[in-house]
């Protein structure tokens, strides 16, 4: 006897599930369907007009902020995840690994509003920083690093960096040990090791991590909304602003449909990039 | 020469920069929960650091909203507080609910069809939360749709969906066809079968994905922002309208209790699914 599922129950079994995902399938047909209407305030025929609208400098600024710090971060963010992976992946006593994985983890899932306000208190004009550093005579005036990129950037390698660490540590903890003793009794320094050995084992796992990080952070909205002030105009709080103030609804979907268009090329490309590599080395 | 990816003595300049970036990381990550903490103990009115005295007033404060505000005014923290609770016990429920039938289909049926189910529903998780908030935004005002609490319940429902979908396939990669074929073989009808062998043995999968599912909906805030109405409000969207005039160190305190509420769920977690899962 066999308990293969047949298709009529796989599918009523699974029929709950895909009315529970219906709504999100229609609000992405809906903006969509809303990014070409003829008309700004409703769906009234079709029109390429939103996206022509969108061809402003201010726009243009928007889509380069957003690449900017969404790259920046995603480099960023690797050069800490890899060590951290390392230390979570070497780590003996159970209760430090929980430790660890604790305090990485909290900023993901705390509530983005409390840890705005740390970083508020932390850098803000009269924070921590730049009080302890006017106390010792190193500045005259306060660093501004809150409300403009620096701020955002920060925020963000906060909120991204456990999307990073986790993946990477089942790919660290995949790497044989033989490898690393090989290349050390041949003679490799640590550098090099690194370098020659694991890094290139590592290459997949950080080429998927980094390009869901970009993702991640190119629709990033709570983060430049808190962190960025009015100033960064991140393409999520300049969508929203076509929306709230301008009542711009077609307009809002159409940047909406660029930046979508924008992580998911970056993620296909991630895909094609280790493809190309895998093929490599098959042949 | 020792080996390893981080060596524990010599290893020079390397072992120093990895060590440097890694305790980088962990201040990063950690600094703004810290200086919360220690801030909501501080006794002065104003946020300079350090504290030079410590109280617990701003605790007493935080009790003191709960007990006092009167529930009926729609702006209150205590409104906002049972919201979230509601909005995240009906998420809970619905998803693991819909999930667990899914994963078991997609464990014991057709592979072709499991590939395209799971690419599908990944989809919210890399979808952009701020075009999700305005695209559910949009629909319920183009069709002036009156329905409350699910405004925000429909929303976080398709958040979780992946989460807590993970998990339970998660749990039911572990468990033999074996089983279920012993106890149907002795005469139990297939949905008892499921009922009381896989259902059981899909436990810590199950709660794990419950406990993904109330943190997620409790601390979404980008399509909450967008959702919500001055009826259905929920607690991020309350300490967001607080943060807007200025910083009142009560939040601070209120701040705290969350962290630690976090700081519990998260070893949970961990404990349930202990290295036989991803996190994501």
């Amino acid at each position: 006897m066999s308990l293969n599922l047949s298709r009529p129950r796989m599918l009523a079994f699974s029929l709950p599930a895909l009315l529970a995902i219906l709504p999100f399938l229609g609000a992405c047909f809906y903006i969509f369907r809303f990014s070409i209407s003829g008309e700004k305030g409703v769906i009234d025929g079709f029109s390429i007009q939103p996206y022509l609208d969108l061809m402003t400098p201010f726009f243009g600024r928007s889509v380069w902020v957003t690449f900017k710090l969404a790259f920046i971060s995603s480099v960023i963010v690797m050069f800490l995840a890899v060590p951290l992976a390392f230390l979570l992946a070497t780590l003996k006593s159970v209760m430090a690994r929980r430790i660890l994985t604790v305090s990485i983890l909290l900023p993901m899932i705390l509530n983005l509003l409390v840890q705005a306000y740390g970083w508020i208190i932390l850098l803000g004009p009269t924070g921590v920083l730049n009080t302890s550093l006017r106390e010792f005579g190193i500045i005259d005036r306060p660093l501004f690093l809150l409300f403009n990129e620096t701020g955002v950037l920060l925020g963000l390698i906060q909120t991204s960096l456990p999307l990073a660490v986790f993946p990477i540590v089942s790919s660290v903890r995949a790497i044989s040990r033989e490898h690393l003793e090989a290349a050390s009794s041949l003679g490799a320094g640590h550098w090099r090791t690194f370098y020659d050995v694991t890094l290139p084992l590592l290459r997949p796992g950080l080429v998927g991590a980094g390009s869901i990080i970009f993702a991640f952070n190119a629709s990033a909205f709570a983060i430049p909304l808190l962190l960025g002030g009015r100033r960064v105009q991140m393409m999520g709080v300049a969508i929203r602003d076509m929306i709230s103030p301008l009542f711009n609804w077609s307009g809002a979907a159409a940047a909406g449909m660029i930046l979508i268009a924008l992580t998911l090329g970056v993620l296909l490309f991630a895909n094609w990039l280790l493809n190309r590599t895998s093929d490599k080395k098959g042949a | 020469m020792r080996v390893g990816l981080l060596p524990t003595h010599g290893g020079g300049s390397y072992r120093l920069v990895m060590i440097f970036l890694a305790i980088l990381g962990i201040l990063i990550s950690t600094l703004p929960v810290i200086i919360v903490t220690i801030m909501s103990f501080s006794a002065a009115d104003t946020s300079s650091f350090p504290p030079t005295e410590f109280s617990f007033r701003w605790y007493g404060d935080v009790v003191d909203m709960f007990m006092t505000e009167d529930g009926s005014s729609a702006q209150s923290v205590v409104s906002s507080v049972q919201t979230s609770i509601i909005v995240a016990a009906i998420v809970m429920v619905l998803s693991t609910a819909v999930c667990i039938p899914l994963a078991y289909a997609l464990a014991r049926g057709d592979r072709k069809i499991r590939t395209g189910m799971e690419l599908l529903f990944t989809l919210p998780l890399v979808f952009p939360l701020v075009i999700l908030g305005i695209a559910f935004l949009l629909i319920a005002e183009s069709l002036r749709l009156e329905i409350g609490i699910w405004r925000i319940v429909i929303p976080h429902l398709a958040l979780v969906l992946p989460f807590v979908l993970r998990n339970c396939i998660g749990a039911m990669n572990g468990i033999s066809v074996e089983l279920e074929e012993a106890a149907i073989s002795l005469g139990a009808p297939p949905l008892r079968a499921i009922w009381d062998i896989v259902i059981p043995l899909m436990k810590a999968g199950i709660l794990a994905g419950l406990i993904f599912a109330l943190i997620i909906s409790f601390y979404e805030f980008t399509i909450t922002f967008f959702m919500y109405t001055i009826d259905v409000n929920t607690l991020p969207i309350w300490m967001y309208s607080r943060t807007v005039s200025s910083l009142d160190p009560s939040t601070l305190a209120l701040s705290v209790f969350i962290i630690a509420a976090d700081v519990v769920l998260i070893v949970l977690v961990d404990k349930l699914i202990a290295g036989r899962a991803n996190l994501f």
